[in-house]
């Protein structure tokens, strides 16, 4: 039980951190965009803006996700699920959490396999600017096992939730 | 029956063109082989980034995703030492049918064939496509126009092009015309005027270039090296039947083509670079080739067929060298 | 497995995960990754992520983080409180008037916004209470509202009309322009709708009192500036991107930095504001992207495993339907699907086999592309299910039930129905302005 506490305090605080910092993103994106045009109305247009605005992007989502998590904001098709006890909920959501965590495992296993063969042949991205792709697919990976992590602890609190023990 | 369809092999085949141009690249092979094939076999087309995107695709087919794929080693990055000659490697060849002659007769299937064999991949067959040009939203005339423009080309032709100001933009191909028009790009160095007329772009541009950086695409069909083991014999011949009257088709389909729609074509107008300017790019590919060379031995090989070659065919005179 | 079967399966569950209430985008994900693991073979358990590559390479979905920020400032900032302000001077002397004022309100708001979000936000927060303070029947405005808001969308710019774009390879300008008139139409039959309501039935909508429009004239033109606002925001992101001089994801950008200049200039950009708004476009952000990377790769494994051509198959080949007739299905279908599926979903997941059907049946594809918004709309605004139904609930006063809030859009649906059905007897009425524009 205070080994499940702990998981859940850990992880919460820790994708609650990396959101609230990573929420600022979008004015990184702001920022290469708006060099973007810059630097095209008065200089030679930039190689490197559109790729990096790009991985800014799914940095963004990626590690953002799992704060989003946190704030409810991943809709839900409520049309049943509306009208159900908050315990209810938590009970269905215990088992169909199993479909969320198989998707985010495979994710997971696609985005470490990538990975790993972007490190082994040192894939570069097949533009003029040739950014090596293993830092982008690295973050992807971290998103992705955070945003698992957050859904095992989202399990852990629907399960304390149905057996009405406190956090 | 249920017990054939069973034991029915299937493939899928991922081609880096859009179903537009696909209706002409390969789709009529592919249809064909189908039709021969049967009950046997039955080989799926998928079109640019319909399953997996560009990116991903030689993963994919060197995993097994993807059981076959046709594209030029160069946009599908390859992780060997060949892909920079893929596509459009500037200046290598100047008609269509200097690929196939490289490929067969002057000893490139078989530094292919090792290449890719090292990472599990079979390559099948190579093939030509059409020339190099320019398809720009403004007119080019000299070298001075080209400066600053972002415009969609292959990697390797791309890092080519920037000594002249170029800004060379990769995107999915699917994406290419949209990218005009929300002004991602100015221009397209991509292909001839064929598939500039085939596949939307000549109505989002207005000039086309007569000069081009290279006279001939170069690219293959691979596939999944297991995949092909698999294969009993007659099909892995009506594969290649297959693959060669796609090529055939090809040959045909685009030197027609360009010189047609040049001809005859209502939406570009033609402008041209002069000569003796235009030797400035020529001149600074053959330093180009040369620092390629330098970056491996692999590629040294390919550098000095590519010179062997053409030296050969200035020799040959008319009609393969004029004046 | 049939191809047939595979599609009923991976469709049918996929429904059944929608109903347990999971996060769509769990839902959506799931039954693709499974699907793939199970069905593909070699190498399908790549698929998914192999999805993620492709969504980064979208570049048109950099605008949406662009526009829920601007959107957001927008709303949080009350900006829009003078936009109120000025139509409620202006329309006041007139039944129903605060009504037909909204409703010109959601025009100015949805030119400076892509989704149909903020215009809700800012209906809800800022026009219903007024509305219902005055006596206005709750039914009516609560249509008005998510009728309006229904216009986010159809106006440039869109994102709705983006994500379009990128699935059709359609020119995103085209299409934006293609709105326009749709939308505006859209926007005059409401108001004939609420005008001619009202004036048979006064109640409905009462006059202002006359000590709350007694204006002076001065003060009444000073409001008129308060419009202006829109139309600068509007300006500063459409005439470079229309002139070539930035293209449509730095337009997005100089659009949200505009929004947020004006809210800072206006003294509005409070810390609260400022969290809220930062906090909320990552939160919709992430809710939008996970759902469409999930639809990506769901899409991936249906179309790798024939289910695609199954669904062709059946539409073209075996029910032999006249081209027409395949159109108006589709629309069906989506109106149908509207009520249980969310609405980027439907948009990742049913676009991608309907484009190619329709661009095969020979219809324009930019003009399928506002038949396709606004039946997507009227969908949303559907019950049982609809995000603007949902966005509604949450953000409506607690004197509006559910009850209201379903009551409330019959009209409108019907009004949104006649002008689909108009666009599809007179295509004109989308494809003049972007055919005159550039002069295709
Ligand atoms: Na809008
Ligand atoms: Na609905």
């Amino acid at each position: 039980m205070n080994l499940a506490r702990r998981f859940v305090k850990i992880v919460d605080t820790i994708n609650y951190r990396i959101g609230r910092v990573v929420m600022y993103g979008i004015f990184v994106m702001v920022g290469v965009l708006l060099w973007s045009s810059i630097s095209k109305t008065f200089f030679l247009p930039s190689l490197w803006t559109l790729e990096v605005a790009q991985f800014c992007m799914v940095a963004y989502y990626i590690l953002g996700g799992p704060y989003s998590i946190q704030m409810g904001s991943n809709v839900r098709m409520d049309l049943f699920y509306g009208e159900w006890s908050d315990r209810r909920k938590a009970q269905i959501d215990c088992i169909t959490v199993f479909f969320l965590i198989t998707y985010l495992g495979i994710m997971l296993y696609g985005a470490w396999d990538s990975t790993a063969y972007s490190l082994q042949y040192n894939e570069r991205s097949p533009t003029a600017w040739r950014p090596y792709l293993w830092p982008i697919k690295v973050t992807m990976c971290i998103g992705i096992f955070l945003m698992l992590l957050q859904a095992i602890s989202e399990l852990i609190k629907d399960i304390f939730k149905i057996k009405g023990v406190a956090l | 029956a249920p017990a054939i369809a069973q034991s029915k092999i299937t493939w899928r085949l991922q081609t880096y063109a859009g179903p537009a141009l696909a209706e002409h690249v390969v789709k009529p092979a592919i249809d064909a082989f189908n039709k021969v094939a049967g009950d046997e076999m039955e080989i799926e087309l998928y079109f640019a980034d319909q399953l997996v995107p560009t990116g991903e695709l030689f993963r994919a087919m060197q995993k097994g995703t993807i059981d076959a794929v046709q594209s030029d080693d160069d946009s599908m990055a390859s992780p060997t030492e060949v892909t920079v000659f893929g596509g459009y490697f500037p200046f290598a060849s100047r008609y269509s049918l200097d690929v196939p002659v490289l490929f067969n007769q002057y000893g490139l299937n078989e530094i292919w064939d090792e290449e890719y064999s090292k990472v599990g991949v079979k390559h099948l067959s190579a093939g030509s496509w059409d020339p190099c040009h320019f398809a720009t939203k403004d007119p080019i005339n000299s070298l001075e126009d080209l400066k600053g423009k972002r415009v969609f080309t292959f990697p390797t032709a791309g890092r080519f092009l920037t000594q002249f100001g170029v800004v060379p933009v990769t995107l999915p191909w699917e994406d290419i015309e949209v990218a005009v028009q929300t002004g991602e790009l100015d221009g397209i160095a991509w292909s001839g005027i064929t598939e500039d007329y085939t596949v939307g772009w000549a109505d989002v541009t207005n000039y086309f270039l007569t000069n081009n950086i290279s006279g001939a695409w170069a690219g293959s069909f691979f596939a999944n090296m297991d995949r092909y083991q698999e294969l009993p014999d007659h099909l892995k011949e009506l594969l290649k039947l297959a693959m060669d009257s796609s090529h055939y088709y090809r040959q045909w389909w685009y030197w027609g083509g360009e010189a047609a729609l040049r001809v005859n074509g209502p939406k570009m107008q033609l402008t041209t670079i002069p000569d003796e300017e235009w030797a400035t790019v020529e001149n600074a590919a053959l330093k180009f080739w040369d620092e390629i060379a330098a970056e491996s031995e692999t590629k040294a090989k390919v550098v000095n067929i590519f010179k062997q070659y053409n030296a050969d065919m200035v020799k040959a005179g008319r009609p393969y060298r004029y004046g | 497995m049939s191809h047939e079967m595979i599609a009923i399966v991976m469709f049918s569950s996929m429904m059944l995960m929608l109903f347990t209430g999971q996060r769509v985008f769990g839902a959506i994900g799931a039954v693709g990754a499974i699907a793939a693991v199970t069905l593909w073979g070699t190498g399908g358990s790549d698929i998914p992520f192999s999805s993620a590559m492709k969504l980064m390479k979208w570049y048109p979905l950099l605008t949406l983080p662009m526009f829920i920020f601007m959107g957001y400032v927008l709303s949080e900032s009350k900006i829009a409180d003078d936009l109120y302000k000025m139509f409620h001077v202006w329309m006041g002397p007139i039944n129903g008037g605060l009504a037909i004022g909204t409703i010109g309100l959601m025009v100015l708001v949805s030119a400076m916004n892509g989704l149909s979000v903020a215009g809700m936000a800012i209906g809800a927060t800022i026009a219903l209470p007024e509305l219902l303070k005055r006596g206005y029947d709750k039914r009516m405005v609560t249509g008005v509202i998510q009728a309006g808001s229904s216009l986010g969308i159809l106006v440039p710019p869109s994102v709705v009309l983006v994500l379009y774009a990128m699935i059709a390879r359609q020119p995103v300008g085209q299409l934006w322009l293609a709105g326009v008139i749709p939308g505006l139409m859209m926007a005059t039959m409401f108001i004939i709708y609420i005008a001619v309501r009202c004036k048979i039935n006064p109640s409905l909508g009462p006059v202002l009192p006359p000590e709350e429009r007694t204006v002076s004239t001065a003060e009444k033109l000073r409001l008129l500036r308060a419009g202006l606002l829109p139309l600068v925001i509007f300006a500063a992101m459409m005439v470079p991107f229309v002139n070539g001089w930035t293209s449509l994801v730095e337009s997005s950008a100089i659009g949200a930095m505009t929004a947020f200049a004006a809210a800072v200039l206006k003294g509005r950009m409070t810390k609260a504001v400022f969290e809220t708004s930062v906090r909320q476009t990552l939160a919709i952000s992430c809710m939008f992207m996970w759902i469409i990377l999930a639809a990506l790769g769901f899409g991936a494994v249906f179309d790798g495993l024939g289910a695609v051509r199954a669904i062709d198959n059946l539409f073209t080949q075996q029910l032999g339907l006249e081209p027409w007739m395949i159109l108006v299905l589709m629309q069906l279908s989506f109106l149908l699907m509207g009520t249980f599926l969310d609405d980027t979903a439907m948009l990742v997941i049913v676009a991608p086999l309907y484009v190619p059907l329709v661009q095969a049946l020979g219809f324009d594809l930019v003009w399928y592309g506002v038949l396709y918004t606004i039946t997507t709309q009227i969908a949303y605004m559907t019950p049982p299910f609809g995000y603007n139904l949902f966005l509604m609930r949450a953000m409506a006063p607690k004197e509006i039930t559910l009850r209201d809030i379903y009551g409330s859009i019959l009209p409108f649906v019907m009004i949104m129905v006649l002008a689909l059905t108009l666009i599809m007897l007179f295509p004109q009425i989308a494809l003049w302005l972007p055919e005159y524009v550039y002069g295709k």
